[in-house]
């Protein structure tokens, strides 16, 4: 398991957003995380990137902790600095409306956390971002900056720019609403070829046909809890919950 | 909301606690009121031994002002007063810095310490006997009134209704203030201050203002310059005055060297020999 | 009028004029450029205290951009040379100057930097913060250089204000551009010398804008 999450627990103001969820991601796995906005979804995400905190639950990326209730107390206790620096470094966030540094070029982009954060040899950062963007069939937007892009062609530097790390979990939110609908298909390729190189996806979605075409397990969650999980097939074959039928309907 | 409202007041009330205690003092020097006590905070004693000691007197003056002390087309200060203020600590053994200053604020200057005297062309008058010490009389000035040539103003009486311009902070004003009645029959019920006589003269040029009451000295430096053909002095005046050097009320010895020094000038020829050269038809 | 026009044209007049200007000049200058040196980052600093976290900062630096924008600089000025002595602290004239103007300065850049920062989204945080920056590398990579961008144009507003406030110093009577031109209009009764202070007050609020522009320029290569 490169990724478990249990008994995640998060409010705002009173409000309960995750209500104990617990689930676990493979290496190479493709998970659908399915719900209507407002049930928790985007907020799972956040989490595990570190990006709002828990109340309670624990978090175990690639054997490392990034939080876990203190057995005493039960209060949650995340990693310390330097180890949230490597636990990052496993993990990769393509957000929603994929937040590219407008003033970098698609390059710098790329190389800018691996040089100035990881010490990677500027040398290294290039080759690899090369790599990347020719897998992502951007070679000839190198020296381009993001307001020149389209928004696949964003998202695709987005992907880029998550992967140059190597990380081990590639998280993405909404892959699918910023873009036109021809363009599902290449993404849905895109998050495909990561899983082969060994990646676990994890991507939120409240689109259902790309869910089904893309995942290998999907979550459904509503009001902050998973309602139902399987793999696609139990899940989209065998649906015997009302709401998920309500939901499908949609 | 409330909170915020009620912490902004407490807040704005210790500012302005902080402000009055910071700068109170400062504050109504300009505004001419008499408050000695606050005043000798800085200096408390007699500064005369220590400008002695450092070999030097820090002159005050505002260089903007011709023909008493100003800068000369190579940007050197020089007039009447500079001259004779060379002269005179010459004799003492003493150096003088001029240090350029903005009119409003002599009295603050010397009373802060940042010059040691005050002198350039100024009149000796009650407000400022209660802020500083004078020396005795060194130039007689008048207080003159100028109208352009073809003007109808004829004596004192002619300025009622009429717009009249005074430099801000002179002693034309405390002049003209000698005479209420008069000053209420102005147009607008007081003169119009410039910062400047200079800027006066141009008011009068233009027609805005009708008539300039300022010191005799300076007028005639100002009407010599811009044509005498032009301009009408009136007969009747405002009162004589007497320039004076000011300097802190603590400083008695720096009074008295200068006091004695200028009298010393006056018996070996040295005073009219400057006075020729600056006032000499 | 005849008489300015043909005042405009007394070359060696003007000509005479010129030395004492152009120390004046110096003056204006010097106020200028050491203010701007000084207020520009430390009213980044102000600004990225502005928007931290830590309350008390906060508090503090509330307090001293309200107090430097609701009074006027000339009695700021007034304050910190007169006022200062009266409570024990003396500064000398130049630096009491540089003082006043720098804070003044600093607090109005860091209400620009201050709008500038907030206007940048969140999700530029966030993605500096998956990618591993710390706060100083999010503040100085990712958001500072955009915001930069963003305020150039009140900035460079508040840069051609600081020209001419310059001369306000005319209270502890230093020496500057609009003083000398004084002394000279207040000796020679004419207002040729401020019809030429006018031309170097305009020629360098002309360089300045040609400077803006071509740094406008470079700033234009992402929107």
């Amino acid at each position: 398991m490169v990724l478990q999450v249990k008994g995640l627990c998060k409010s705002f103001n009173g409000k309960e957003v995750l209500q104990n969820v617990s689930f676990s991601l493979k290496t190479g796995e493709i998970l659908a995380i399915i719900g209507r906005s407002g049930s928790g979804k985007t907020t799972i995400l956040r989490c595990i990137n570190n990006l709002v905190r828990c109340d309670r639950g624990t978090i175990i990326v690639d054997g490392m902790v990034l939080c876990k209730e203190d057995e005493q107390d039960g209060k949650v206790v995340y990693a310390k600095s330097a180890e949230m620096l490597q636990i990052r470094k496993k993990l990769g966030m393509v957000f929603q409306s994929f937040n590219l540094f407008p003033h970098m070029s698609v390059l710098e982009n790329i190389i800018e956390a691996p040089i100035n954060v990881f010490g990677v040899s500027r040398q290294e950062a290039i080759e690899l971002a090369e790599k990347l963007l020719e897998m992502l069939d951007l070679q000839d937007k190198v020296s381009a900056y993001p307001f020149e892009l389209s928004g696949g062609q964003k998202q695709r530097v987005a992907i880029a720019r998550a992967c140059a790390l190597n990380p081990l979990i590639m998280c993405l939110d909404e892959p699918t609403s910023a873009l036109d609908p021809e363009l599902r298909e290449g993404i849905a390729l895109t998050i495909e070829k990561l899983a082969a190189k060994g990646m676990g996806v994890l991507l939120i979605t409240h689109d259902m046909v790309f869910a089904k075409r893309v995942a290998q397990r999907v979550i459904f969650m509503e009001n902050g809890q998973i309602m139902a999980q399987g793999s696609k097939e139990e899940f989209f074959n065998q649906i015997t919950n009302e709401r998920i039928k309500k939901f499908m309907a949609e | 909301m409330k909170k915020g409202l009620r912490s902004s007041i407490v807040l704005a009330l210790i500012l302005m606690l902080a402000l009055f205690s910071l700068g109170g003092c400062g504050n109504s020097d300009v505004a001419g009121e008499n408050n000695n006590e606050n005043e000798v905070a800085e200096q408390t004693s007699d500064a005369y031994d220590q400008i002695v000691e450092r070999g030097y007197i820090i002159m005050g003056l505002d260089d903007t002002f011709a023909p008493m002390g100003f800068r000369d087309e190579k940007n050197e200060i020089v007039g009447f007063d500079v001259d004779l203020a060379k002269e005179v600590f010459a004799r003492l053994d003493l150096e003088v810095k001029f240090q350029p200053i903005d009119w409003t604020m002599k009295e603050t200057e010397l009373n802060s310490g940042n010059i040691d005297l005050i002198w350039n062309g100024y009149t000796i008058t009650e407000e400022r006997k209660q802020k500083v010490s004078f020396t005795k009389p060194y130039l007689k000035n008048r207080q003159i009134v100028i109208t352009m040539a073809d003007s109808d103003i004829n004596t004192k009486a002619d300025l009622a209704g009429k717009i009249v311009a005074i430099q801000n902070q002179s002693s034309a004003i405390d002049a003209v203030n000698t005479e209420p009645e008069l000053v209420a029959s102005f147009k607008g019920g007081e003169p119009v201050l410039f910062d400047t006589n200079n800027e006066c003269f141009m008011d009068l040029e233009a027609g805005r203002s009708d008539a300039v009451v300022a010191d005799e000295v300076l007028a005639r430096y100002y009407i010599k310059l811009r044509g005498p053909e032009n301009y009408k002095v009136l007969d009747e005046d405002f009162g004589e005055e007497d320039y004076g050097i000011g300097v802190r009320k603590t400083d008695v010895k720096l009074l008295e060297a200068v006091n004695n020094t200028l009298d010393e000038m006056r018996e070996d020829g040295k005073y009219q020999e400057i006075y020729d050269k600056w006032f000499a038809e | 009028m005849i008489d300015y026009i043909w005042g405009l044209l007394q070359i060696d007049y003007i000509w005479g004029l010129l030395p004492a200007l152009f120390s004046g000049l110096v003056g204006t200058l010097k106020i200028f450029f050491i203010t701007l040196l000084l207020s520009l980052p430390l009213g980044i600093l102000v600004a990225a205290g502005r928007v931290s976290k830590i309350k008390p900062l906060v508090s503090v630096l509330h307090l001293y951009i309200w107090i430097m924008r609701g009074t006027p600089l000339l009695l700021q000025i007034v304050f910190i040379f007169f006022g200062l002595p009266h409570v024990g602290i003396t500064i000398e004239r130049f630096l009491a100057i540089l003082i006043a103007f720098v804070l003044n300065y600093a607090a109005y850049f860091a209400e620009i930097f201050r709008g500038g920062i907030e206007s940048i989204d969140q999700g530029q945080y966030d993605a500096a913060k998956v990618l591993g920056f710390n706060s100083v590398q999010t503040f100085m990579r990712i958001i500072l250089p955009q915001v930069v961008k963003i305020v150039f144009p009140s900035v460079a507003n508040e840069i051609i204000t600081l020209v001419k406030d310059t001369a306000l110093v005319y209270i502890v009577g230093y020496g500057e551009l609009l003083r000398a031109g004084r002394i000279a209009t207040n000796r020679d009764a004419s207002l040729v010398p401020l019809v030429v202070v006018a031309v170097f007050y305009l020629a360098i609020t002309w360089i300045l804008t040609k400077i803006f522009e071509r740094i406008e320029k470079k700033f234009a290569y992402y929107q």
